[in-house]
């Protein structure tokens, strides 16, 4: 029997539980591939017992669960939390209510998800509003004394002042350790102000990467505001997405098919016909794998069954999988054929300028995998990348969803494959291994220390931008712009240090730390001997 | 808007960050490195509303990305964080440049009770310079924050001294750096100003600090100058218990020459300091300043179309005030609502009030102390602006309402997501030219 997805429970499980994720590993991208063993793991999650001596991908022996070796490293900088992951999905609805129950450091990037929003409501011809997420400001006297009250009043402001659909609360590091209790909260408010009252436990040191965010916000939506007595839409397709251009109904309208986008930039109603869709996909399956196969599981929408729309195999397979479901697999191939002929011109221009030219690209993990078969498909050398995380399978587990395996098949391996969750500091030793002229980022930190290395930086900040045919494109017109800025990074270069001592930059391996944790030691007494004398 | 009859102390729009904000306190100390021993997320969400969404600062050094951090997880909250933290201090002091150390403790490491001062001092007695600073979220804004950290700084690190004092050395206790999004601009020309009336001035945030180094020499000074409604004060007093060292304070941050002129001289009179420099500097300061306001004056009088004239400010007491002050008392623009975020102890508000109470001979307003941005924007809302331009100096979160008022917003605190701040200052003498140039940029068009 296949393992469900709860949605009795109010909270989720972690990513690193549920799906074996690891945020720390470095190696051949090959190599990762037959680790993962995302089969292996897929049968499981079927709910198919696989004898441990079959199962791939095992770190030491011994233990109960097949594990997938990680490296641990004793320095860290900053990076995101599952907090904050909720804010840019829950708190970028158009109709609901985010409150934050926590202290108002939690609500500090409010401004950049704001500025996010309002840029996803332009791509989407949405009217621009301001993001408003409430945060109950909890102080020291809320620490000893509890804080429920405060949140009772938060939701009663909420629906005065804004009349939401839905109120949703995230809890914080500060809450979760006093102990709050959300769960109750909700349930006695809800019948009070009529809206469904909505509970995230998404406190920062849940999970150990921040992508179980997404699934929580996720699993919120599914329970409480996705219709339970759908009216089919024959025509309708869910794509989870963030903030993109909707370029996506440029490339289904031929399929007769509107698109329903959620959760960034959507409105309580959009997301409730969620149950309705003909289908679910998505631009990265780090994103949509949760929700997909909730709505699969619990809706009886099928998820697309495709590698993901990047480069010309994946927009193909990912085209012809909705054809199938949609029935119009003729009409696709054509579509298809005509598709290749119409940018093939364009896209043979941009291989000749990009011959020679090397790339490099730092994102979530399934994103980055689609990235790279867009820079290949464009004739750029790509020998490294650094992902966030990596899950070995998603929630979906579908035949064709292995991105890692779809990438290394396709378009060959990546020798230097690198697992590290925003590690600024690693990213001397990561350029001095792989050369580069520009490297793809999302997520902040790591650009501008690439940029003092003379490496200038495509922030992809409008992620739809490579998807599908034109995505080829489109990206490939934009890296000509990027390369052109090498110049401001060599005066950069030349004149910018980076904040790591010279002793770090003189080391080869961004992981000596976790494999040889001793060489501190003698770094640390070398410092001191130094400073004396 | 719809009436609001609550106020539970919650916020939406927030216009600061927390206690462990002052993460950048340190990053702005040049050589200094943060340490966070947070939750993962902290660090990250206070760089956006402080460095990022703040006028696009960006930062250099230990700043931004390559800051240090626990990210506490679930088992040390459960079995506790010490191990943790041991290692990313080792590894931090090996990995990142820095005289100076600071770690700071966010919410998680608190609430569980980590002796984050134990593993601190092991460093310490080996010979690293590093402190630690308890800043759990819960202790409040930012501001909080930068004064905690100052005063880690100055009983870990800086410590005692019984030697003499410098005639004319003073501590300069200005601008927040990061939070206010001029700071690095502001600081170049206050620093200017002080040096060229003769004072010697120790800097201790920004590209003209010797770092942790001037840091050391706070004790040496004859007396510290905070510049601020209140923000330095407690610093201030610390010092004076501490070194014996006298604080001058002045509330207005000045704008203009009127203003920086009786600053400089209020200065150079308490410092007992020859007035030779500063008035030569003064005249040739003041020569300069009235040649540009007569160019100035042509364009004002002359501009066919019409001119913004009163005008709201949304921002931290030191601002709020300053940008108020010039505008009504120098140029003549009338205060119509002046809106204080920035949750300033009870005790300074009442003196904040009053000196909005008397902007000039006949300019009074009455300031208004709100953090909840909900209801700033509400009381913007309702703010009758005459028959002009409203013209609102605030935030990205006032972008609705002067969107609804038709009005001119130029962005001058967090967050701001409307303007690129690198060098740039409103303040002193050169600056206050910078704020008209673009207060009527955007008033005759231009974006």
């Amino acid at each position: 029997m296949a393992k469900k997805i709860n949605l009795e429970m109010t909270s989720v499980e972690n990513r690193e539980m549920r799906l074996g994720t690891i945020i720390a590993w470095d190696g051949a991208a090959s190599d990762l591939v037959k680790e993962s063993d995302y089969e292996g793991r897929k049968e499981k999650k079927k709910g198919n017992d696989i004898p441990r001596e079959k199962q791939g991908g095992c770190c030491g022996n011994g233990s109960k669960a097949c594990r997938l070796c990680e490296l641990k490293t004793p320095l860290n900088q900053q990076t995101m939390c599952a907090n904050a992951i909720v804010e840019c999905q829950i708190g970028n609805l158009t109709d609901c209510i985010l409150i934050q129950h926590s202290p108002i450091g939690c609500a500090a990037d409010n401004a950049w998800f704001n500025l996010a929003f309002k840029m996803g409501l332009t791509r989407r011809h949405k009217p621009v509003q301001n993001l408003k997420i409430f945060c109950t400001n909890l102080l020291e006297k809320d620490m000893v004394f509890g804080a429920s009250d405060k949140l009772r009043q938060a939701i009663r402001d909420a629906k005065e002042r804004f009349a939401p659909k839905a109120i949703f609360i995230s809890m914080a590091c500060a809450t979760a350790i006093i102990g709050e209790d959300i769960d109750s909260i909700a349930d006695e408010m809800e019948p009070e102000v009529g809206v469904p009252v909505i509970p995230l436990h998404c406190e920062g040191f849940r999970s150990k990467h921040w992508s179980t965010g997404f699934d929580i916000s996720q699993h919120g939506v599914a329970q409480k505001i996705v219709k339970r007595n759908p009216k089919k839409q024959k025509d309708l397709i869910n794509i989870v997405a963030l903030w993109g251009t909707d370029y996506f109904t440029d490339i289904l309208k031929p399929l007769g098919l509107r698109v329903n986008y959620m959760i960034d930039c959507a409105n309580y109603d959009e997301l409730a016909q969620a149950s309705e869709a003909v289908a679910t996909s998505t631009f990265c399956h780090t994103l949509g794998s949760y929700m997909a196969t909730v709505l699969e599981q619990h809706f009886g929408v099928p998820q697309i069954d495709a590698p993901q729309p990047y480069g010309f195999a994946g927009t193909d397979a990912w085209l012809r999988a909705i054809a199938k479901i949609v029935g119009k697999e003729k009409e696709t191939e054509e579509y298809i054929k005509s598709e290749h002929e119409r940018v093939m011109p364009k896209i043979l221009e941009l291989r000749e300028k990009f011959k020679g030219v090397k790339g490099f690209v730092m994102t979530g993990s399934a994103y980055a995998h689609g990235l790279i078969s867009v820079l290949r498909e464009l004739g750029i050398e790509v020998d490294g990348s650094v992902v966030f995380h990596h899950d070995p399978v998603y929630d979906g587990a579908a035949e064709n969803q292995n991105s890692l395996k779809h990438l290394v098949d396709n378009y060959g391996d990546i020798p230097h494959y690198t697992v590290s969750k925003t590690q600024a500091y690693q990213l001397p030793q990561v350029f001095r291994r792989v050369k580069t002229d520009f490297v793809i980022i999302r997520h902040q930190g790591l650009a501008p220390e690439a940029a003092k290395l003379g490496i200038p930086a495509l922030a992809m900040g409008d992620e739809h931008i490579p998807v599908g045919y034109d995505g080829m494109i489109r990206t490939g017109e934009i890296l000509l712009d990027i390369l052109a800025r090498k110049r401001f990074n060599q005066v950069l270069q030349r004149h910018v240090e980076l904040p790591y001592t010279k002793w770090w930059q003189s080391q080869d391996d961004p992981f000596i730390l976790s494999k040889e944790p001793e060489i501190l030691d003698k770094a640390l007494s070398e410092k001191l001997k130094k400073k004396g004398a | 808007m719809a009436e609001t009859k609550t106020k539970s102390g919650t916020i939406v729009h927030p216009h600061y960050g927390c206690t462990v904000g002052a993460a950048y306190t340190v990053a702005a100390i040049k050589g200094g490195v943060p340490i966070a021993n947070c939750g993962p997320g902290c660090m990250y969400k206070q760089f956006f509303l402080i460095s990022f969404d703040n006028g696009f600062q960006g930062s250099a050094g230990a700043g931004g990305g390559n800051i240090p951090s626990a990210n506490v997880g679930e088992n040390d909250i459960v079995f506790g964080g010490t191990k943790k933290l041991d290692d990313l201090i080792r590894s931090s002091l090996a990995v990142l440049k820095g005289d100076l150390y600071v770690v700071l403790t966010g919410c998680s490491g608190e609430l569980i009770g980590d002796d984050v001062e134990s593993v601190v001092r092991k460093y310490r007695e080996q010979g690293f310079p590093i402190v630690c600073a308890e800043t759990g979220g819960f202790k409040g804004t930012n501001l909080t924050g930068h004064e905690i950290v100052v005063e880690s700084i100055i009983n870990q690190y800086v410590g005692d001294y019984d030697g003499e004092k410098e005639q004319g050395l003073v501590n300069l206790w200005f601008d927040v750096p990061y939070f206010h999004q001029n700071w690095r601009g502001d600081y170049l020309e206050i620093v200017r100003i002080l040096r060229a009336s003769g004072l010697k001035v120790n800097v201790l945030f920004g590209p003209q600090s010797g770092g942790a180094k001037e840091w050391k020499n706070i004790p040496k000074a004859q007396f510290n100058l905070v510049i601020s409604p209140w923000v330095g004060l407690k610093t201030a007093k610390l010092l004076e218990r501490k070194y014996g060292q006298p604080y001058l304070h002045i509330p207005e941050i000045p704008i203009g020459e009127e203003a920086t002129t009786a600053f400089i001289r209020q200065v150079v009179e308490f410092a007992g300091i020859s007035k030779r420099k500063s008035e030569a500097f003064i005249k040739e300061e003041s020569e300069l300043y009235y040649y540009f306001l007569e160019h100035f004056a042509e364009f004002f009088s002359e501009y066919w179309f019409g001119l913004p004239s009163q005008f709201a400010v949304i921002g931290d007491s030191a601002y709020t005030l300053a940008y108020t002050k010039f505008l009504a008392s120098q140029i003549g623009m009338i205060p119509v609502k002046q809106i204080i975020t920035d949750n300033p102890p009870p005790r300074y508000r009442e003196k904040i009030a009053e000196y909005l109470h008397n902007l000039a001979e006949d300019v009074s307003v009455e300031p208004e102390f709100i953090e909840d941005g909900y209801l700033v924007e509400e009381s913007l809302s309702n703010t009758d602006f005459g028959s002009g331009v409203p013209l609102i100096l605030g935030t990205t979160w006032e972008s609705d309402v002067a969107r609804e008022k038709k009005g001119l917003l130029i962005e001058v605190g967090p967050p701001t997501t409307e303007e690129v701040a690198i060098n740039k200052t409103y303040i002193g003498y050169r600056g206050a030219f910078t704020l008209l140039e673009r207060i009527y940029s955007a008033a005759v068009g231009g974006k």
